[in-house]
């Protein structure tokens, strides 16, 4: 058994040309655990997931998964350590087919000169194809993925972060644009994927969160307000001024 | 049925064949070295289909490895000739008009046959290589890797022209001797350089397809279509495009070599912007995502300038005429003959799927939806 592998952020800030995106904040992700992540809009939630995935490199502070130091490795170097990102906007390879989209993220040996001796026919795709199946697109394996549908096109981007297979997923507002039923199977599927994988989950739809979440942190203004379970966040009255004149988040 | 990846490689072999029997059908020596002329574009075109069609790198100092690599043969064939000056083992007749008394040290290892043969694949794929290192390890992306990269072919061009003691300048490395490897004679009139060209552009056609079908080929497609997709799978976006573009370097450099034995002289017009720019055309019209379609859209296109600047009714407008045909295809035919040649199969074979299934393994009529 591997060791376990928390995530921490330590005092990290975050400044865009005197603008402060993430201020002074402490989080600690526990393994296996799903966080959603949530606040009001420019408290700096996609900022976050920015800093820890090495899309942006913080200003000051230290980002750690177990032992592993962040700050100073790229974004490649990070993905292979073990963290996947969904972009809030669907981002797939939209000229390459469904399956052939897969393929491109299970990534277990990522280097070039390999890649180059590899043919697709040799791999084994069966995994993939469960994959497809448990999304939903089993049945769209050979069609172009900028020929889905908007829905399908966030499930897919759902189904590459699971054929990578990292320990950590950073889930940017993943059921965006989804119809209810759509978001209800997103639920589903993230409640089992829960205790296997690390989920930190930045969303609006709070049916949703409430749905999936055990603990909720709350940002606001780059900081982070406050942190508990359902019950907790919705009596915080911090967080009801945070969110004021909408009533908290139960309306949010 | 066939699939669409059986279908391709019987496509691919069918062409192979066609440009190898031709010299049984062409005894005209004049004709032979322009069909051979023509081949070898198509090999560079199909070097650049490999970086711009399935990498997004669009480079257009392309050239600069064709001319590398002509350069490279030249030197060597130079080196075989007999100067009328100095007599055997000699300097060359250029470096005896320019005062130069030595011959220069770079110029010594190409007494080699095989030196100068890897030298040929070797130095354009390793300047092309530190280029794509410098661009892409600092993220240079788009328009900024055409102009970097065009840059690069401009400076090489003028070096060459500048330095008339070591290159022959403007006029280039002339009066050189026939290739001869194992003992063959290749003469640049004759069937034998044709079969050499047709046979080298079999196996690069071949060895790029090859490149395409590997995991490493579907990945760079991955990258033009969303690099930051790539990267936070764990992909060293940079590294796959260095490799994209030494790749088609290399190959781009055989084909200079195989430039220098059709015209018998290297020149600075082998690495101009002229030339350069061709390129991309060529592989626009062709359809620069298919390999095949490159190659094709060269020969079409090169060959179709030859006959037009020829005949004595373009004589004045051909120029016209070709830009015309340009923008006819980007207009009606944004993936090129290829494309078109793709969706018309597609048609005749699986009319009922035509809106289910993919263009093309390499997804060559796939057009973007909005």
């Amino acid at each position: 058994m591997e060791a376990r592998k928390d995530l921490k952020l330590s005092n990290v800030t975050m400044r865009f040309n005197g603008f402060v995106a993430v201020d002074d904040l402490n989080l600690e992700v526990k393994a296996g655990e799903l966080r959603c992540l949530i606040g009001p809009n420019g408290a700096g939630k996609t900022t976050t997931l920015d800093i820890i995935c090495g899309k942006a490199k913080a200003t000051s502070g230290e980002i750690r998964l177990g032992d592993t130091v962040l700050n100073h490795l790229e974004e490649h170097e990070i993905a292979r350590i073990g963290i996947g990102r969904k972009f809030q906007v669907p981002s797939v390879f939209r000229q390459l087919t469904v399956r052939e989209n897969l393929l491109v993220a299970h990534s277990r040996q990522p280097g070039v000169l390999r890649n180059a001796l590899r043919f697709r026919r040799g791999e084994d795709t069966e995994g993939l194809d469960k994959l497809a199946e448990l999304v939903g697109l089993r049945d769209h394996l050979h069609r172009l993925a900028g020929h889905l549908s908007h829905g399908q096109t966030q499930w897919l981007e759902i189904a590459l972060l699971l054929a990578q297979d990292p320990k950590l997923i950073l889930m940017d507002e993943p059921t965006a644009g989804m119809t209810t039923q759509e978001t209800r199977k997103t639920a589903e599927l993230f409640n089992r994927l829960k205790g296997n994988r690390t989920l930190i989950v930045v969303e609006h739809d709070m049916a949703f969160v409430k749905e999936i979440a055990e603990v909720i942190s709350v940002m606001h203004q780059g900081k982070l307000l406050a942190q508990g379970t359902v019950a907790q966040i919705e009596r915080d009255p911090a967080v009801k001024e945070a969110y004021l004149g909408s009533g908290g988040i139960s309306d949010a | 049925m066939l699939t669409r990846n059986s279908r391709q490689i019987v496509i691919y072999s069918l062409f192979c064949a066609a440009i190898l029997a031709l010299p049984l059908f062409v005894q005209d020596a004049f004709l032979l070295n322009k069909s051979a002329r023509y081949l070898v574009l198509g090999i560079l075109a199909m070097a650049l289909s490999l970086s711009w069609g399935y990498g997004g790198i669009l480079n257009l100092g392309q050239a600069t490895s064709f001319g590398l690599g002509s350069y490279c043969m030249a030197m060597a064939l130079k080196l075989r000739t007999v100067p009328v000056h100095t007599g055997a083992e000699g300097l060359p007749d250029f470096m005896v008009w320019n005062n130069v008394e030595t011959l220069p040290w770079f110029w010594v290892p190409f007494h080699s046959m095989p030196f100068a043969l890897a030298a040929g694949i070797l130095v354009p794929a390793l300047l092309a290589g530190l280029l794509a290192w410098f661009m892409f390890r600092g993220r240079v992306t788009g328009v900024y890797v055409a102009i970097i990269t065009l840059a690069f072919l401009v400076v090489v061009n003028l070096l060459i022209i500048d330095q008339q003691r070591f290159t022959g300048g403007f006029n280039g490395i002339t009066d050189l001797a026939q290739l001869e490897l194992f003992g063959f004679e290749f003469d640049a009139y004759g069937a034998s350089s044709y079969y050499l060209i047709a046979v080298t552009l079999t196996i690069c056609l071949f060895a790029a397809l090859l490149v395409t079908k590997s995991k490493a080929g579907l990945i760079l497609q991955a990258i033009r279509d969303h690099e930051n997709r790539v990267r936070y799978f764990g992909y060293d976006v940079a590294g796959y495009k260095i490799f994209a573009m030494t790749v088609s370097a290399a190959i781009a450099g055989v084909a200079g070599m195989l430039y220098t034995v059709v015209m018998e002289f290297a020149s600075p017009t082998f690495l101009n912007v002229p030339l350069s720019l061709s390129v991309v055309i060529w592989c626009a019209v062709g359809g620069r995502q298919s390999l095949l379609g490159s190659v094709f859209g060269a020969i079409l296109i090169a060959g179709m300038q030859g006959a037009l600047s020829e005949s004595e009714v373009f004589l004045d407008t051909w120029t016209l005429v070709m830009g015309l045909v340009f923008v006819l295809v980007v207009l009606f035919l944004p993936q090129g003959l290829a494309g078109a040649g793709h969706r018309l199969l597609d048609r005749l074979f699986a009319p009922r799927k035509a809106d289910v299934a993919r263009g093309s393994p390499q997804g060559v009529m796939a057009p973007p939806s909005s």
